[in-house]
């Protein structure tokens, strides 16, 4: 991943007349950028950086928690991609919650965002209702509703029929039951959406109301004013969106009691791993498993953040 | 002028629709937690309880193996304030560290950062465990609430892109001003991104109010325990389960949220606007 | 700027009385007395225990516990508890940083793995000393061997059975179930309750009923190594599978998508909403499956032929002591305590399983609940009709258990015939237990 958050103004910074002057210069800016970075840095040492060795290591072992680890070169990344059809099964069950649902997540939020972005009184009241299932997350309670929802006599069949669909069986067929998962990450957009209108504040009235004057209608003002400026939200929801959707394990683990059924349906990556370092105590396994998910994910952000050179718009950097 | 009202109006009607939608989940759960326990399940398909079991909010908040769930509502407390201003002082700190200066080696530390957030927990979890034992932490608050001050890397990310937003120029000025960087953040930046620090404060005080991994890690003694814990504890599968009370509970350990919700919400709503600088 | 770094200065403040806290914290059961092997009445003792369970659990724990430090003014015991997952959750990590309690509450799906690693006390030497074992039957105390060492002390028994409620049975038009039935007759019964529109039963658990029925036939899930499947002939796996099957065919058990849906939550069972007649299932189980259904029911033992080798008593839980833990007598003596004491467990009222003690069995009975005697009852009419329990499920059971969960499950949605699963399961098995060797 290379990202460089520089500020287009220092690069251009006149060189320096002497060059021991510009040294120091050079070391204090150093030393400011650390100081100010310091605590993260400090934090990682300390609490993340031996522990993401130590499982590094674990990866290449055999490890049950208890005993010594027992070094098996690539014994576990090679079971994984040959050997273990409930991995693969696992990554396809991934994929389909990753990119089915982040992108119907962040339409939805950015919609609704757009919608509640508006000076009417009653919006303080709606947004907080919109927010609302954000909040009850990963309870238990969460999970009984959501199965009920979907149960054979429930709300989600009820409304099908009156649409003329038969009854779909959310929990006899494992390619239906993975939406189980994608609706409830829709239901879920509050975060979402709260960035949206926390950047949606960020652009001035002022932009628009320029527009209106040059007779824009609003489909263009959206494509012309509102992307562009919510372009560096719409990177940040996008990447963290998709990282977080790798990473999904309460509510798999609720709705499916931590068995990822029916037939592994449910069986997100995150939950599979979890159920490989401790209920089975394969902690190399769960291990290797962490670490492949690292790079795919570190990849796939990579890309994403390379292409936003093209579409991201930082007013900062006096835009492009 | 009427078709400005018919368009409120049917602005309300939709996005009221939806909201009902949205809401209807919950009302689910406001109702179920009306029933007696017994017959949630049989009943999950209808809206309204037979009859009104309001017993349920007086067992549930008298709590679990003695200790009553205001306790844990109060542990939670703790656990949430602290982390929370300690994560938006840390992230904002460091996001104006990489948003707005220059220093070597920025592209690799960022790029740690944004790694920090793409392993899964469960694979550190036991070395972590091991750390705090070591620094006899275990039993305490601390696992969960130091590592915060340290920043956390989705609000320093998200603070980074908002300060982005900002443009350079005002540190230009602030800087011919003779004003030190540490002076920018904290005199033209921090005030320039409330609505995202507002955003901050919600997610964080969400997040670590249903956490449930770092309690049950690191909270030993039950008068340590938190209110995802409490919720979890009316459950058993070996015998009968106090269903009700659960759902009385998670209705009562909605409304902090939603007050804190509420409160920062505003911030958002105000933004930028009332702070007189135009971006 | 005098704000910000007020502000600042204020954290720093909050994280320096954060870690003043840090004197008082309780690793304490560790460094409160290394050497208290003469652990006299007055050397002050702590001990930590921890266990899972209910509401209720938590309550009558404490004042059990409490009974106790009253009687020994020297100890005092801090409690951990956690919901089932949770508490393994927890318990995995204190064992790789030495820090498991002293007292632990033990699974047996748990047991083995713990004790082969080193992690707990071998309690053979305590047990007739410190623990008085003389009103314990000795095949129940056996059940808490792991390779002929004791690394638990069951808590108490549960037997499996039949649990079910008559008036519902009486509408599918079954009059009774028959003193020693057996399998046919299972499935004829099923079957008409099947044809009344009401089902019979909600599927049995695989492992656990599986194991049950190759005992029946002299074999068992695992050998006793624990390094393989424990029978040869895959034919007894499609039989007994294939009666699953054939059960859900007939309607007399939902069909798979309901047990996925309703699986694990006693409540969303369909006999507690009036659909169904019975449960197969734990002693243990009875008392909360019979408060959710609130009808009168009864508990019925398992089918045959050859119940007698099938059936066995299995501890509910264990208390283990840690290896690590530096209070070993002193945690013995607790134990002996709950096991022993009269007045202690008419607080536990067999909460956690019949008492393994009959004495304490005995003392008990009178002050029972309708349901909770009817399970003391059921177990102590079994007890003779037993034989010993295979070992502890070994490593990697877990992992051959839920995969024989899922090969049912496919089964049972009529994905795979169980004469496939059967040959699959076994290759897939005795790898993954080789593999744990």
């Amino acid at each position: 991943m290379r990202y460089s958050p520089t500020t287009s103004k220092t690069k251009n910074a006149p060189l320096a007349l002497n060059a021991s002057y510009s040294r120091k210069k050079r070391l204090r800016a150093n030393l400011t950028g650390y100081a100010f970075i310091s605590p993260f840095v400090i934090g990682f040492l300390a609490f993340t950086f031996i522990p993401m060795l130590v499982s590094l290591y674990l990866s290449f072992t055999k490890y049950n928690l208890f005993a010594d680890p027992v070094w098996i070169g690539t014994d576990n990344y090679v079971k994984m991609f040959t050997g273990d059809a409930n991995y693969l099964n696992s990554v396809k069950v991934t994929f389909i919650y990753v990119f089915v649902g982040v992108p119907l997540r962040l339409a939805f939020a950015l919609a609704v965002a757009m919608i509640l972005n508006s000076k009417s009184r009653m919006v303080g009241f709606y947004r907080t209702i919109y927010y609302l299932p954000s909040i009850i997350g990963g309870s238990v309670a969460v999970s009984i509703m959501w199965r009920n929802i979907f149960s054979n006599e429930g709300i989600v069949n009820s409304a099908l029929n009156l649409l003329g669909i038969p009854n779909v069986s959310w929990f006899g067929n494992p390619n239906a039951s993975v939406f189980m998962l994608v609706t409830l990450s829709v239901w879920q957009f509050g975060s979402s959406m709260l960035i949206f209108l926390a950047g949606l504040k960020n652009i001035s009235q002022e932009m628009y109301e320029a527009a209106s004057v040059d007779g824009a209608g609003a489909v263009p003002k959206f494509f012309k004013i509102t992307l562009p400026l919510l372009s560096s939200v719409v990177l940040f929801n996008m990447i963290m969106q998709t990282i977080g959707a790798f990473m999904t394990f309460v509510p798999a683990y609720i709705i499916s009691k931590g068995e990822g059924g029916p037939l592994g349906g449910t069986m997100l990556y995150s939950l599979y791993l979890f159920r490989q370092a401790f209920m089975f105590s394969n902690m190399g396994y769960a291990s290797a498993m962490a670490w492949i998910m690292l790079l795919f994910v570190g990849v796939l952000t990579g890309i994403l953040f390379k292409t936003s050179k093209a579409w991201v718009f930082y007013e900062s950097e006096g835009g492009r | 002028m009427a078709s400005h009202r018919a368009k409120w109006t049917l602005y309300h009607i939709l996005v009221g629709a939806l909201a009902l939608v949205m809401l209807y989940p919950i009302i689910w759960m406001l109702m179920s937690s009306f029933k007696e326990s017994r017959t949630i399940f049989a009943t999950a398909n209808q809206l309204f309880p037979q009859s009104w079991h309001f017993e349920n909010y007086t067992t549930g908040w008298a709590g679990v193996g003695g200790y009553s769930f205001g306790m844990y509502i109060f542990n939670s407390l703790k656990i949430v304030v602290l982390s929370t201003v300690g994560v938006a002082l840390s992230s904002s700190l460091i996001a104006f560290g990489f948003a707005r200066l220059n220093f070597f080696g920025k592209p690799f530390w960022f790029a740690v950062m944004m790694l920090t957030l793409m392993l899964p927990a469960d694979v550190v979890l036991v070395p972590q465990y091991i750390i705090y034992a070591k620094l006899e932490w275990l039993n305490s608050i601390k696992p969960i609430v130091v590592p915060q001050f340290f920043g956390s890397a989705f609000f320093i990310f998200l603070l980074i892109q908002f300060i982005r937003t900002i443009p350079a120029e005002l540190d230009d000025a602030a800087t011919i001003d003779g004003c030190g960087k540490f002076r920018l953040y904290s005199h033209i930046i921090l005030p320039l991104i409330k609505p995202a620090l507002a955003t901050v404060a919600i997610f964080s005080f969400y997040w670590r109010w249903e956490d449930l991994l770092g309690p049950v890690l690191y909270l030993n003694s039950p008068d340590k325990y938190t209110v995802s814990m409490g919720l979890k504890m009316f459950l058993d599968s070996e015998s009968a389960s106090n269903w009700g009370a659960m759902f009385a509970m998670s209705i009562v350990s909605l409304l902090p949220v939603m007050a804190v919700f509420f409160i920062f919400q505003k911030q958002i709503v105000e933004g930028i606007s009332t702070t007189g600088l135009k971006g | 700027m005098k704000k910000a770094a007020g502000l600042i200065t204020s954290a720093a403040l909050v994280l320096s009385l954060l870690s003043g806290c840090g004197g008082k914290n309780d690793t304490a059961s560790t460094n409160a007395g290394g050497d208290n092997k003469a652990s006299g009445g007055d050397t002050p003792v702590t001990l930590r225990m921890s266990w899972w369970g209910s509401d209720a659990r938590n309550e009558y724990t404490q004042q059990v516990i409490d009974l106790y430090e009253k009687e020994h003014t020297n100890v005092k015991i801090e409690v951990e508890y956690a919901a089932f997952d949770d508490y393994w959750k927890k318990l995995a990590p204190q064992a790789a940083a030495n820090q498991l309690p002293d007292i632990m509450q033990m699974d047996i799906s748990y047991i083995s793995q713990y004790a082969n690693n080193g992690q707990l006390e071998d309690l053979t030497s305590y047990a007739g000393s410190q623990i008085n074992t003389a009103d314990v039957a000795e095949n129940v105390l056996s059940t808490g061997n792991v390779n002929d060492k004791l690394y638990g002390v069951p808590v108490g028994v549960n037997v499996l059975g039949f649990q079910y409620d008559p008036s519902m049975m009486e509408k599918a038009g079954i009059s009774e179930i028959p003193k020693d039935w057996d399998w046919d007759t299972y499935q004829e019964l099923a079957k008409k309750a099947g044809a009344a529109g009401i089902y019979f039963d909600s599927s049995m658990a695989p492992d656990i009923f599986f194991h049950y029925y190759l005992r029946t036939k002299g074999f068992s899930l695992y050998n006793a190594e624990g390094n393989a499947l424990g029978y040869d002939d895959d034919k007894l796996f499609e039989d007994f599978f294939g009666m699953l099957v054939e059960m859900i065919k007939a309607k007399a058990v939902p069909t798979q998508d309901i047990l996925t849906q309703t699986k694990g939550i006693v409540e969303e069972n369909d006999i507690v909403k009036g659909k169904g007649i019975g449960m197969w299932q734990w002693s243990n189980q009875y008392v909360a499956l019979q408060q959710a259904v609130n009808r009168p029911m009864e508990l019925a033992p398992m089918p045959g032929p050859d119940m007698e080798k099938g059936l066995y008593m299995q501890p509910s839980m264990y208390f283990s002591i840690a290896s690590s833990s530096k209070q070993k007598e002193e945690a013995a003596k607790f134990i002996d305590f709950w096991v022993n004491d009269v007045e202690a467990n008419k607080l536990i009222m067999g909460e956690r399983g019949v008492p393994i003690s009959s004495k304490v069995k005995e003392a008990l009975t009178p002050e029972l609940s309708e349901t909770a005697k009817q399970v003391f009852d059921f177990v102590t009419e079994m007890e003779p009709l037993s034989s010993p329990m295979s070992p502890p499920a070994p490593a990697g059971s877990s992992e051959v258990r839920e995969m024989l969960g899922d090969y049912a499950e496919q089964m049972n949605f009529e994905q795979i015939t169980p004469a496939e699963a059967a040959a699959k399961f076994r290759g897939e098995a005795n790898a993954i237990l080789a593999n744990n060797q």
